[in-house]
């Protein structure tokens, strides 16, 4: 007699150490989180994204006092890319690492409250590093994705797991790194694994239980779900993909998404088509390489906007769209697109400002349209390999960016105070070229080949600040090796950001002078984050170099081999003579 | 008769007044350097403990597998029994297992891992408050909980996992449930393999009452094997409910199987 089991909610009630919880999160504390500096409650310090804190008790005159408070080990052998951003409740700070762990530290001190290293099987085929993006906080619980596409939430006091779900089969290639976010009360994931083929999806759960509320599939023709019932079609089934391709399209949301409360959105990027070979898939595909407005009441699109359409590059749309407001009232989005793009388009209708690039060099396309619809170059498509002598492989070309793109996982941040986003941007270029492929539950489908190249010996990495209003670059600060860390924006006319030659930096908003930075012994891949705790600021950053530039980087390995591995969170504030 | 009966009733500040050595060496069937401290961990500073003899513990006086050691409990002539605590005094992880009977035969049979040899001890405590402690020396050749899991080695762990397999023996007067369960049971000793267990287990009938309560740790054996008894046929219906430490869950139809 066999009965397999399954990993399931489990009722609260069953906990018999249940205590009173101590801390409950609520919707209300996440929705007024970027303007209370004492917590950090979601991904991107407020589901909007801006990553902006109005502490300025650090600044440019300051911060030449700004030195480390503790630092904290993630320990064992799984020193692997950390990109984690932290979330900070009443004194606790829940930050994850490689290889789905969760550690709880005391914000203050550093010191260890509790660990939970998820049991990982082998066969998890994550496809860029075992990285994990951080936690969402809901209630008492601290709930975060997993490599083999599971959701576990703990309690925040005891570590215990409360419930777990499986997202999907991490053997027919699902995993899960981005960090949750909530809405409207509401548990909101993606799913990660655009290069075997599943299918990219938003699914809303209830934070307290993880019991599925709603699912919308981000290729067309797949049936959403709300409470169990079909809840309408994506899209409208072949309209922009061929046959039967559309059911292994994969645009992966495996970034996770912001959410706006004024809206009532929530905005998830979606990543390639699959496969990569285009050629096997006429037509627009959506909706992949785009940013999807959903509704979190009905579980719809309400609009879309696509940056690469039939995409030919790998160039994942999956790139945060972080709402602002405008001096003269205009309700935007601002996206920095891994095609090199960066887009301005209405929060509430999606409908294009402007468009404009934001890396030096895009072959790609030649522009964009007055829909903001990309004008390609055909010659730097990568060739049919149907067409090619022995139909086995296509044309190579040259295409810049490379599909590491001109930016990554690394969220940008927008400072309120100067209007302008800080996007961390990266200039390469690769050879690509397409083979045949067929798709096989659980295997790479790619159809493409590729080797990334510098285009510039000089540096890869540029922090840029750009001007949403203009598309000007007001300032930039280069750097050797590509940057892969987020940014931060304060009120302290600061901006943060790391390297992977392991600097924590910081520059004045303004002019774009480096005013401070600090080496934390291992490339920083990680945004960082600030808050204020007994009356004094601090600034936390995890680092630990990894990511998939180590494990992708082409040619760029003569930049970044050098690298060390490490995993640690870094915490600092000014110091204080006694 | 293992033990001298009902020797002595500790009170909490009664340690103050003697050396915890002394005082194990004292009241302890077992001589366990440990006894005091466990005691007062366990059971709290004001807990009244009696040795008594209606507590058997059964087992091998050498442990051939330190891995797996078969550990008997059955209590005898004791009623209103509340729960039942065991733990090995000398085991890095010392709480093996605590069970409530709630209808079950007040017995369990299950294996254990063992990191040297050790006392085995089953606390149980009434309806008055009262702990009655019965156990028994097991020696072992050592290195039962932190030696990775055979398991933790088998890339298809996660297709195994938390099936369960039941025999069930059944007469009028008396029936026994045997199960199996495929879990790693990982004790988060081994190098770089953190813990992972099962926590909980619940015997349940077609209703949902719950016949027997069962909260486990990381000293049961990989793959646990449990013995539950049952005075006259098993309870219709019956499920085994649980859980780990990662939050999977075990639900598997137990009592279906007549034999004999």
């Amino acid at each position: 007699m066999k009965r397999t089991l399954t990993s399931v909610l489990v009722a609260s009630a069953m906990l018999t150490l249940a205590a009173a919880p101590a801390m409950a999160v609520t919707d209300k504390e996440i929705e007024m989180d970027a303007k209370t500096p004492g917590d950090v409650l979601s991904w991107g310090i407020g589901t909007q994204g801006q990553r902006y804190s109005p502490l300025a008790k650090v600044n440019t005159s300051t911060i030449k006092d700004l030195v480390p408070v503790w630092s904290f080990s993630f320990g064992g052998e799984k020193m692997r890319g950390q990109e984690s951003q932290p979330v900070i409740y009443k004194g606790k700070m829940f930050v994850t690492g490689s290889y789905s762990r969760l550690f709880a530290l005391d914000a203050k001190t550093g010191k260890k409250l509790w660990q939970y290293e998820h049991r990982l099987p082998d066969g998890i085929m994550p496809c860029c590093d075992v990285v994990n993006r951080g936690a969402a906080l809901y209630g008492n619980l601290v709930i975060f994705a997993t490599l083999d596409a599971q959701l576990v939430a703990l309690d925040q006091d005891s570590g215990k797991v409360v419930w777990k779900e499986k997202i999907d089969e991490y053997s027919a290639g699902y995993s899960a790194s981005a960090a949750p976010i909530i809405a409207k009360g509401m548990l909101l994931t993606g799913v990660s694994g655009g290069e075997f083929g599943v299918l990219g999806r938003v699914e809303a759960r209830d934070p307290m239980t993880g019991k599925l509320i709603w699912v919308r599939p981000t290729v067309e023709g797949h049936m959403g779900t709300k409470n169990g019932q079909d809840n309408g079609i994506t899209g409208t089934t072949n309209a922009t993909w061929p046959g039967d391709m559309w059911k292994s399209g994969g645009a992966a949301t495996w970034l996770g998404g912001s959410y706006d409360p004024e809206t009532g959105l929530a905005y998830f990027g979606t990543g390639n088509p699959a496969p990569w070979n285009s050629h096997t898939r006429p037509g627009d595909n959506l909706y992949s390489c785009s940013t999807v407005a959903i509704d979190v009441t009905t579980g719809k699109i309400v609009w879309h906007f696509q940056g690469t359409p039939h995409d030919g590059w790998d160039y994942d749309g999956v790139n945060e769209f972080v709402t602002y407001k405008t001096k003269d009232g205009k309700h935007l989005g601002g996206k920095a697109d891994r095609n090199g793009f960066f887009y301005v388009l209405d929060a509430k209708t999606g409908k294009f400002q402007r468009g404009f690039p934001f890396v030096k060099k895009i072959t790609w396309a030649t522009g964009l349209d007055s829909n903001g619809r990309p004008i390609y170059d055909p010659a730097n498509r990568p060739g049919d390999p149907a067409k090619s002598a022995d139909g086995k492989k296509g044309t190579s070309v040259f295409a810049v960016p490379s599909f590491l793109g001109g930016k990554n996982q690394m969220p940008m941040a927008y400072s309120q105070d100067t209007g302008l986003f800080y996007v961390p941007a990266n200039e390469w270029g690769m050879d690509i070229h397409n083979e045949p492929t067929t798709y096989k539950k659980g295997a790479a489908y790619l159809g493409a080949g590729f080797t990334i190249k510098t285009i510039d010996d000089s540096y890869i990495g540029a922090l840029r600040a750009i001007d949403p209003a203009t598309g000007k670059i007001v300032w930039e600060i280069k750097n050797n090796a590509p940057l892969w860390g987020g940014v931060l924006a304060t009120k302290g006319n600061l901006v943060f950001w790391g390297t992977p030659e392991g600097f924590l930096k910081a520059a004045d908003a303004k002019t774009g002078k480096e005013v401070w930075s600090f080496q934390t012994g291992t490339g920083i891949v990680a945004p960082p984050v600030t808050w204020e705790q007994d009356g004094e600021q601090y600034i936390g950053v995890a680092s630990g170099w990894g990511g998939a530039v180590p494990l992708w980087g082409g040619d760029v390995a003569k930049k970044v081999s050098f690298m060390n591995q490490g995993g640690s969170m870094w915490v600092f504030k000014l110091h204080k003579s006694k | 008769m293992a033990f001298i009966r009902t020797i002595l009733v500790i009170f909490s500040t009664f340690a103050f007044y003697c050396t915890p050595a002394l005082a194990a060496v004292g009241d302890d069937p077992l001589g366990s350097p440990m006894w005091t401290e466990l005691r007062d961990r366990y059971l709290g500073n004001n807990a009244k403990v009696v040795f008594d003899s209606r507590v058997k513990v059964t087992g091998p006086k050498v442990a051939e597998d330190s891995m797996n050691v078969p550990v008997g409990i059955r209590i005898e002539g004791l009623d209103d029994i509340k729960r039942v605590l065991v733990i090995a005094d000398l085991n890095p992880i010392i709480k093996v297992l605590e069970f409530s009977p709630r209808g079950a035969t007040p017995a369990l049979h299950f294996r254990m891992k063992l990191q040297q040899g050790s006392p085995v001890r089953a606390l149980v405590q009434t309806g008055d408050g009262l702990w009655h402690a019965g156990g028994i020396w097991i020696d072992a050749s050592g290195g039962g909980c932190t030696a990775p899991s055979v398991g933790r080695s088998a890339p298809d762990w996660t297709s195994t996992l938390g099936q369960v397999q039941a025999k069930v023996w059944e007469t009028p007067q008396q029936s026994r449930v045997k199960l199996n369960i495929m879990h790693p049971m990982d004790t988060g000793l081994a190098p770089g393999i953190p813990a992972f267990y099962i926590e909980r287990l619940s015997l349940q009938d077609e209703t949902g009452r719950e016949w027997m309560l069962l909260e486990t740790f990381e000293p049961v054996s990989e793959n646990p094997v449990f013995s539950f008894d049952f005075p006259g046929r098993t309870p219709p219906g019956l499920r085994l409910v649980g859980r780990d430490s990662g939050g999977n869950r075990i639900d598997a139809k137990v009592g279906q199987e007549v034999a004999q």
